[in-house]
């Protein structure tokens, strides 16, 4: 007898996605060893992200404007030590939180990106640039024959800065979140989603700001007035240029934009996190192996168990592992973002409030049913 | 002490086949003789003077006299190599192996019965007792692989029983021939050399001899029992198969065809020639059109094969050595590659190239694997750095004055050689991994060591043939001068 497959269509998944968030559940599906994997590697996760945080944090207020910063990763501990740790690699990989930074910073998006061409700005970066090479005719002549050059530097450590800030709070989320966990108080995939957006509802207006110092002389880069706030102009422009569109990178694909493979509108790149791939053929874009590696150092210990026992490798397809847990919990965390954006609560029954609701998370979920939901809760066909 | 060489598998293949053993110790007696055997050919080979014409450690018996067989051994350059292949090759496939594999006794027993006629063929310095030996690695073969082969190994064992007892009868006839035009009693190589038969009496002799070996190398037309065989046939028994019993034709092409009817095979060379052209495009063009991984290999040997018997048939000094070298080259490589196909489909369970992908996967799929197969492709395509590229190279250099067409359609199939490996290699290894094998097993490094070894070698006769050359090149003229 021919067996045949299920197929269901796109919109029909979408309906099915949809129902699923107003009842509360999750974009992943509960289960207890998908609690395990979220909890666990987040916990590994906020661990990686801290240490991001700090690095990104380190650069923008001490290594703007420096042309060279060779030294930018040591976060102002440069030792014979740490340099033979650095050439042994023995270290985060913290050019994966830059690679995060360009990706956001070409993105754009939400406030931050919209201050940067603003004229307070463009004001506040001139005077920080006249005071920085004030004994250094040579950059300042530079500055006038290129007078964009300096002004992109600051407003890449303006970007720096914001992710900094948006990894510090999410570091602290997802750590609480593990000692929750610990304590006994998280106990599916729900809990999960409400902590973290509690998280992020409890930091919403927390304000975005980054100042620098030359001297004595503080430049207020992203002042408190511009009304940055974590939620609206980090969070959402984050999750939009890592979670969704991402960046092109060679992998299981190669682009060739001269092809036309790559779409016009970055708006409808879909190479971020949530559609990357767990299985690479050895490329560092997609998905995040740079990431993966840091996570692998710091895995808890249930969690790196739970590898050993779940794979016919062992240890050998760790990092693979490591990609597909962090990718069910970044759709905990798109649950999150989505639960906390809606324009209603999502468990109304106000009709009109419904309507609003659905359209809201048709536009996002026509996008996120394209990623490896599916596969990940791997139950259907597309 | 040639002896040693027969003796030892025959006695071991009795001792497995008859003693009551447990699997585990089955299979260490089986490497331990092997490599008993192997050391027995190192040591050999420390006391052969390469530089020396003819036949040594030669042992002479009178066995059956009223048939004129004896048991006449004897050892030169040309047989060296091939005794030392035999005996490398012998212990890889032991080692490749399965060690939970079924009745494993009857399977070392069968396996040294047939390196025993192996190398009693290669030594034999009769023609009855080559004869002899060339048929007694019919029988165990047959049973290797219609007991262990795959799902048609009854078709294929029937298949190579059918074609090789034919080029056995052929060979035979030749032989018997021989002897009766020259009135001899006995069948020693070294009496009926000595003749000198008029060309059409050579030719007469020569041809249903070539027909035999050409069954068994294999040559264009002759050749469909290969794929079948090697397809069917478990991977140490491929091995073996390419690696050694393929060569038991050329071996036989150059010690009879050659220094028994020179004259004769001179007469016939330049259709000889465009025979192995022939050959090889058409080895090589089916290869390309292969989807079972294994079937593209075998394809491959048939063109790789074509080489030596283009080499041969220049008859000069430079291609009678570098026939050797191919023999040598080919068997290496072939092995090589053979092992590997056997581990894709040892784990994966398939060999279908429309279906495998992505198995370089360093996470989860076969890198190491899959960078000794881009090798073994490499070293098959002729790269330089492997002994591959050496062989070809010695082959076309020397037979391209003599028959320049059959040369470049040779050349035209080593070209083809790149292009069916690589379509093969980009299909199964590359791309993204396949996703029914995202759970395949690892394989452990001592699953490698044989690969390994051959690897080795490959690249270290590539760097330095004269470790190879030096061997056979004495004799090998020899042949052309009637030494």
């Amino acid at each position: 007898m021919v067996s045949t497959s299920v197929k269901r269509s796109k919109s029909f998944l979408v309906d099915e996605y949809i129902a699923r968030l107003e009842k509360g559940d999750a974009l992943l599906d509960d289960s207890p060893q998908n609690l395990v994997e979220v909890v666990g590697i987040l916990k590994s996760y906020g661990v990686v992200l801290d240490a991001y945080s700090i690095n990104l944090c380190y650069i923008a207020n001490t290594q703007f404007l420096k042309l060279f910063p060779f030294f930018k990763y040591f976060n102002g501990e440069v030792n014979s030590n740490k340099i033979a740790k650095f050439i042994w690699h023995d270290r985060i990989n913290y050019e994966y939180a830059e690679y995060c930074m360009k990706s956001m910073f070409w993105h754009g998006g939400g406030g931050l990106d919209a201050y940067l061409d603003t004229p307070e700005f463009a004001a506040e970066t001139e005077n920080l640039i006249k005071a920085y090479f004030k004994y250094n005719p040579l950059m300042l002549g530079l500055h006038k024959i290129f007078p964009d050059f300096l002004p992109e530097q600051m407003r890449q450590m303006a970007y720096y800065s914001g992710l900094g800030q948006f990894w510090r709070v999410m570091s602290d989320i997802f750590i609480d979140l593990s000692d929750s966990y610990d304590r006994g108080e998280i106990k599916c995939i729900p809990d999960v989603v409400k902590f973290i957006l509690d998280g992020l509802v409890a930091d919403a207006t927390r304000p975005i700001t980054y100042t620098v110092k030359v001297g004595d002389q503080e430049y207020n880069i992203l002042p408190e007035s511009a009304g940055l706030t974590f939620l609206a102009d980090t969070a959402v422009p984050y999750v939009e240029a890592i979670f969704f569109r991402g960046t092109p990178f060679t992998g299981t694909v190669s682009y060739n934009a001269q092809a036309y493979e790559i779409p016009y509108d970055p708006g409808m790149f879909n190479y971020g996190a949530l559609y990357a791939d767990p299985l690479p053929i050895g490329g560092a874009g997609i998905p995040p192996t740079l990431l993966m590696q840091d996570m692998r150092h710091f895995l808890p210990d249930y969690l790196h168990q739970l590898y050993r026992e779940n794979s016919i490798r062992g240890e050998g397809d760790l990092r693979v592992q490591i990609c597909e847990s962090f990718q069910k919990s970044m759709f905990c965390v798109t649950t999150a973002a989505v639960q906390g954006l809606a324009p209603h609560s999502l468990d109304t029954n106000d009709a009109e409030e419904l309507t609003a609701n659905r359209k809201y998370l048709r536009g996002w979920l026509n996008r996120i049913i394209q990623s490896q939901v599916i596969k990940v809760n791997s139950n259907t066909d597309v | 002490m040639l002896s040693a060489l027969i003796i030892i598998p025959l006695v071991s293949a009795v001792i497995i086949g008859l003693t009551p053993l447990k699997e585990k110790n089955t299979r260490n007696l089986a490497i331990v003789t092997s490599v008993t055997i192997l050391a027995i050919n190192i040591a050999l080979s420390w006391q052969f003077d390469f530089r020396q014409e003819g036949f040594q450690f030669a042992q002479n018996i009178t066995w059956i006299e009223w048939i004129g067989l004896d048991y006449h051994l004897g050892i030169d350059g040309l047989s060296f190599p091939l005794v030392l292949l035999n005996s490398l090759l012998t212990l890889v496939a032991i080692v490749a192996t399965n060690p939970t594999t079924q009745r494993p006794r009857l399977y070392y027993s069968m396996l040294f019965l047939l390196s025993a006629g192996a190398a009693g063929a290669f030594l034999a310095q009769d023609l009855l007792l080559f004869f002899l030996f060339y048929e007694l690695e019919i029988v165990p073969l047959y049973f290797l692989i219609a007991i262990w082969g795959g799902p048609k190994r009854g078709y294929a064992a029937m298949k190579f029983l059918l074609y090789t007892a034919l080029s056995g009868i052929l060979v035979l006839a030749s032989f018997l021939g021989l002897v009766w035009v020259t009135g001899e009693t006995t069948f020693d190589y070294s009496v009926l050399r000595s003749h000198v038969l008029p060309l059409s009496t050579q030719l007469w002799l020569l041809v249903p001899l070539l027909i035999g070996i050409f069954i068994k190398i294999p040559i264009f037309p002759f050749h469909t029992w290969l794929p079948d065989a090697h397809v069917q046939a478990s991977t140490p028994i491929s091995v073996l198969l390419a690696g050694v019993l393929l060569k038991l034709g050329t071996y036989a092409l150059l010690r009879f065809g050659v220094g028994l009817f020179l004259e004769g095979w001179v007469y016939l060379a330049p259709w000889l020639a465009i025979l192995a052209g022939i050959s090889a495009l058409y080895g090589a063009s089916c290869a390309i059109a292969q989807t079972d991984m294994k079937k593209v290999v075998a394809y491959s040997s048939i063109a790789h094969m074509a080489y030596i018997l283009l080499a041969v048939t220049a008859t000069t000094r430079l291609s009678m050595t570098a026939a050797v070298f191919q023999m040598v080259s080919h068997g290496l490589i072939s092995a090589f590659l053979f092992l590997l196909v056997g581990m894709v489909y040892n784990k994966t369970g398939s060999r279908d190239v429309n279906y495998l992908r992505g198995l370089l996967n360093p996470e989860r799929g076969l890198p190491v694997t899959g960078g000794l197969m881009i090798l073994g492709v490499m070293a098959s395509s002729g790269l330089p750095g492997m002994v591959g590229f050496i062989s070809e190279f010695l082959v076309f250099r020397g037979s391209f004055p003599i028959f320049p067409i059959p040369t470049l359609m040779c050349l035209v199939g080593t070209g083809l050689t790149a292009v069916y490996f690589l379509l093969v290699i980009n299909k199964v290894f590359f791309g993204r991994l396949t996703e029914s094998l995202t759970q395949i097993p690892p394989v452990q490094w001592k699953e490698h060591a044989p690969a390994f070894v051959l690897l080795l070698l490959i690249i270290a006769f590539g760097v330095k043939p004269d470790w190879v050359i030096h061997w056979s090149e004495v004799q090998a003229i020899a042949l052309l001068t009637g030494g």
